[in-house]
């Protein structure tokens, strides 16, 4: 109940004088507190992985072998100064697309792709220019490729989409980026899993399911958590790819 | 107070009130948007997009905390009503900046795809039988539903239509909405997060709306209003003696209604404690000019009649009270709002000179 | 059709039939309800977004007040009491939720070593 020796505050009427220091130090409180909170969170933010498109070294140009595992891989035969022969990249298209369209009926052929890299750390992924000029068929012979069989592994550490990863969004990982990267491989761009330690030389390896398909829906829903998981492990030029069996997938504890 | 609706009444007050929450707003905006990436440095920065989201993000949860603190502080302590009084611009100004978070999300996030990035948002994660990577965007996209229904129903006209009851009942979706922005953020940035600033910033503003409130309500409690007695169908107030001139003394009815009971220069009368415009409790008002004031929103009733003076057209019930014995007693039937009704008297009532 | 698309349609029916109701309830409705609306138009812009939100609480109290079976106790009934319900189960939510997100959080298992299972052709 009020009395009156305390101060009322009538809105549309003057401020009680005996209110008015108040109020001036509510206002300064208040501000203080969004000054405060907006600096401190905006300046303590993670920050994202090295990695990112590399638009700062123009459009790239390799030939080479495309394999489909069945997410496209180009086994480069023909690099530049930057991609050398060897090389084995991931093709993604424009935004959250593979390139499967275009590979389709390409297998073991050789061919020209064209586009912007993608790099964390080493140089894993191509960013193919649209339409015709991202990947044609080009004359020659198809050298053979090698894989090489690895065994069967146990690995740990968490799904990912293979662009989002190598920088195309930063951060590229997590659960807060859990259904952009469910988006993209909905989109066929490449599933990867990113290792807690490396694996002959490689933190990450594409990810597929067994048997030439593609990862299945069931390892969706772990995208983004710290997790275990068997498969059969091959190399493929300088990439690892693992045929992952999502019934093994288990949230490690911690 | 109405006469017209206008889209919105504007006074000094509340063009301060505006003035410094933007002051807040803009400068928690342009630090973290423009000031924290130098101070970060980050060799490979954090998209402009996702840093965008996050600074409207950040922000709409300070703001919603700020916010949910005003409600029980006045409670605690009436000096805080001035914050009361405008709090609905800075809801509405809330609910802009989580919506910009949004599109920021769904733009980003969401685009690109080969899907409508609406329906994306709605498909792209679906794993709800699982907490960790559940998602969480669910969450967000629900408190956000709650601040566009508060924010495009703020407007007086709203109050009047639906009933301040009903209108309060729906603005308690405040509180649903501020549940879910924690579940939102708990289950979202609050996994991947390694530098744990936002992390205590976090924990202790939604500690501080869990304490303050579960405080007010231990508060309200134990020093509620008194429940009246009944005597032979009339309810008993208190002495004449007890009311100071200009000030109310207000009892729990046994019917559940609060009535107020007024001493306006040694007259006595009765009027519903709830005020017309949003049910603010008119008994801890005090009487300006003549008129009963309420310390929510200054809406102000004649106290006899319980009409607002003219222009004005809101109206409150009006209660017949007597004195007996020395005791003030009010017939707990409330006459239709806007009832004349005749003041008592004080026998002998002499101002006491302040 | 899929769940997310039959959801964005109801969303669209929701606003369709919200935008109809606004439609009435603006030009003709709210000038026999509230004699404050009378010759005020701009602020009914602003109304439209609450309409569109919340049309079938708009058609019930048009109803209501339409018929003339308003109740004007009711409106001096305060929601205060309920109000005690929120303020003691929001503290006990917030904290179970950030203590449940915070037991569910997974900090990077760098020491859990790849292994390997079996050699290649075994």
């Amino acid at each position: 109940m009020s009395n009156q020796d305390k101060p009322f505050f009538v809105g549309y009427l003057d401020i009680p004088g005996s209110l008015r220091r108040f109020l001036v130090l509510a206002c300064l409180v208040g501000t203080g507190i969004f000054v405060a909170t907006g600096l401190l969170i905006g300046s303590t933010q993670d920050e994202p992985a090295a990695s990112g498109f590399r638009f700062d070294y123009g459009r790239q140009t390799v030939t080479g072998v495309i394999e489909l595992t069945p997410y496209p891989l180009l086994r480069v035969t023909q690099g530049n100064d930057l991609i050398k022969p060897g090389k084995t990249l991931m093709l993604s298209g424009q935004g959250k697309f593979g390139v499967d369209a275009q590979a389709m009926g390409l297998e073991g052929g050789l061919v020209e792709v064209t586009g912007i890299i993608l790099q964390r750390g080493t140089i894993d992924m191509m960013q193919l220019a649209g339409g015709r000029r991202g990947m044609k068929m080009v004359d020659g012979d198809a050298p053979d490729m090698e894989t090489e069989p690895l065994g069967r592994w146990k690995v740990a550490g968490e799904i990912c989409d293979g662009k989002c990863l190598n920088g195309a969004m930063r951060p590229g990982r997590g659960l807060a980026h859990k259904a952009c990267a469910a988006l993209c491989l909905v989109g066929d761009v490449p599933p990867v899993f990113v290792s807690t330690q490396p694996i002959e030389g490689s933190d990450f390896m594409l990810i597929t399911g067994p048997d030439g398909t593609r990862l299945p829906k069931a390892a969706y829903d772990h995208i983004g958590q710290f997790v275990s998981a068997e498969g059969d492990l091959e190399r493929r030029g300088d990439m690892l790819v693992l045929k992952l069996d999502a019934e093994t997938i288990e949230v490690i504890d911690g | 107070m109405s006469v017209k609706y206008i889209p919105v009444q504007w006074n000094r007050n509340k063009w301060f009130y505006d003035l410094v929450m933007l002051i807040g707003v803009v400068a928690f905006l342009v630090l973290f948007l423009f000031v924290s990436p130098d101070l970060l440095s980050h060799e490979f920065p954090i998209n402009p997009q996702v840093h965008n989201a996050r600074a409207f993000g950040a922000c709409a949860f300070v703001m919603l905390t700020v916010i949910l603190c005003i409600g029980p502080l006045a409670r605690i302590d009436t000096r805080f009503l001035p914050l009361l009084y405008n709090r609905r611009h800075f809801g509405v100004m809330t609910t802009f900046v989580a919506i910009t978070h949004a599109s920021y999300i769904l733009n980003w996030y969401f685009s690109f795809s080969k899907s409508d990035k609406f329906s994306a948002l709605l498909f792209a994660n679906t794993s709800y039988t699982q907490l960790a990577g559940f998602p969480f965007e669910a969450f967000g996209i629900f408190a956000l539903i709650c601040l566009l229904i508060l924010a495009a129903t703020s407007h007086d006209f709203w109050l009047k239509f639906l009933t301040p009851p009903v209108w309060k009942s729906l603005h308690a979706l405040i509180y649903v909405a501020y549940i879910a922005v924690v579940a939102h953020i708990s289950l979202g940035i609050l996994q991947d997060q390694q530098n744990h600033v936002f992390t205590l910033i976090f924990i202790g503003g939604a500690l501080a709306v869990a304490v303050l409130h579960a405080y007010a309500a231990w508060l309200d409690w134990r020093g509620g209003d008194e429940v009246a007695t009944q005597s032979e169908g009339w309810v008993e107030i208190c002495g004449p003696a007890d009311i100071k001139n200009g000030f109310a003394r207000i009892k729990l009815m046994p019917n559940g209604d609060r009535v107020a009971v007024f001493n306006q220069d040694g007259k006595l009368s009765a009027i519903s404690n709830a005020c017309a415009h949003q049910n603010g409790p008119l008994g801890e008002g005090r009487v300006i000019s003549c008129l009963v004031t309420c310390p929510w929103h200054g809406f102000q009733y004649d106290v006899t009649n319980g009409r607002s003076p003219a222009p004005f057209t809101e109206m409150v019930p009006t209660y017949n009270l007597r004195l007996t014995d020395g005791m003030i007693q009010v017939d707990p039937e409330a006459n239709p709002p806007g009832t004349y009704v005749e003041p008592v008297a004080i026998p002998g009532w002499k101002e006491v000179p302040a | 059709m899929n769940q997310a698309e039959l959801i964005l349609l109801l969303v669209k029916i929701w606003g369709g039939v919200g935008a109809c109701v606004a439609l009435g309830f603006l030009t003709f409705g709210i000038d026999r309800l509230d004699e404050d609306a009378r010759g005020a138009y701009v602020f009914r812009l602003l109304i439209i977004p609450g309409v569109l939100l919340i049309w079938p609480l708009v058609l019930w109290r048009w109803y209501v007040l339409a018929g003339g079976k308003d109740l004007w106790a009711r409106r001096y009934q305060p929601r205060r009491n309920s109000h005690r319900v929120f303020a003691l189960i929001m503290p006990v939510l917030i904290v179970g939720i950030i203590a449940v997100g915070w037991s569910v959080r997974q900090t990077w298992p760098v020491d859990v070593a790849p292994v390997q299972l079996s050699e290649p052709g075994q």
